[in-house]
């Protein structure tokens, strides 16, 4: 297996793994997308709310907030020594009061703590007009992205294999005339290859192929080389994400060990 | 995607679109008044998606598609 960091900065990260297999980086992205923990608002206390928007939906857009998170100081609330109640190991405190005539940000919220204040501040939650008022507390706990899409750190990540496009050397004039066809800066003949410029493009390319009916040219995946991207919401960084993801597989692995062998 | 306000986050994908969108609107209705007045305008809604960031369909659609209702909601609650 070969792993090379295309970009692996702030919040977004893209691998090329090769020589594995498509169902390894299928479980990757699978405990990416559940497993995953992250900080959300859970609870909610409402003590005034005069805004347009009712209670519940201010509610719910509290919770899809992204939350800086840090696994190594916090622990899940059930699992935790105040056995639920609420403690600073466990849940992290915001209050927001506001009035009128102003548009409630994210920014907004105050942290019990500094150090939890909330980096994506510009995600307006109400638009409040003259004499309106919002004023609540909220926890935030751990939780995964299997319980709730609030827990959900990290977006779309998603692999895309390797293509291959084979041109039959025999027709090679007809291959000509059809890339005379294609949009400018799609395709590149070189000699008896045709390369896409951006792969992301492969499929302007197959609609182009379907339309022409174009069978001298033929597209081929290769399932043993893999691009891996994914984007975090900005509670951890790509790389923090990606090592605290294979953490978790790792310790499945360990623990589906430990019980075979009892068998 | 008709919202009172815009969703925080992309229902397909999860990206937290609403911080993009006040930017957004802003230079769309630039557009509009550039196109109201018959001239060429500087980026139209593509380039302006583009340039915030914006890359997946489902993400664009989130931002183009929202009709803001707030402000005709907030006298009647």
């Amino acid at each position: 297996m070969k792993v090379k960091t295309v970009e692996l900065k702030g919040n977004k990260g893209v691998l090329k793994i090769e020589d594995t297999d498509v169902y390894f980086v299928n479980s990757l992205r699978r405990v990416m997308l559940a497993e995953l923990p992250k900080l959300a608002i859970d609870n909610v206390i409402i003590y005034d709310n005069t805004s347009a928007l009712f209670d519940e939906l201010i509610a719910h857009r509290l919770g899809l907030i992204p939350i800086p998170t840090d696994l190594q100081t916090l622990v899940f609330r059930d699992q935790c020594k105040c056995e639920g109640k609420g403690c600073p190991n466990c849940t992290v405190r915001y209050t927001l009061s506001k009035e009128g005539d102003c548009v409630v940000y994210s920014g907004d919220l105050q942290p019990e703590h500094p150090s939890f204040a909330i980096t994506e501040n510009t995600i307006p939650i109400v638009e409040l007009m003259k004499d309106q008022r919002v004023i609540l507390e909220v926890e935030a706990v751990l939780g995964r992205g299997r319980d709730h899409a609030k827990w959900q750190m990290v977006l779309a990540p998603r692999y895309r294999m390797e293509t291959k496009i084979q041109v039959d050397k025999k027709h090679i004039n007809e291959v000509k005339a059809f890339v005379e066809e294609l949009p400018k800066d799609l395709v590149e003949l070189k000699g008896d290859k045709l390369e896409l410029k951006d792969p992301s493009q492969k499929s302007i390319l197959e609609s182009y192929l379907e339309k022409h009916k174009a069978d001298y040219i033929s597209i081929t995946k290769d399932p043993s080389k893999l691009l891996f991207s994914f984007e975090t919401d900005g509670s951890m960084s790509a790389k923090a994400a990606l090592q605290e993801s294979i953490n978790i597989l790792a310790k499945k692995y360990e623990e589906f060990r430990g019980l075979l062998k009892d068998l | 995607m008709i919202e009172l306000i815009i969703p925080v986050r992309c229902f397909t994908c999860g990206k937290v679109i609403s911080s993009l969108y006040e930017e957004y609107k802003k230079r769309y209705e630039m557009y509009q008044k550039v196109i109201a007045s018959g001239q060429k305008p500087k980026e139209t809604p593509k380039e302006i998606l583009d340039d915030l960031g914006v890359e997946r369909y489902c993400c664009r659609r989130m931002i183009i598609s929202q009709v803001d209702l707030l402000k005709e909601a907030a006298p009647y609650e």
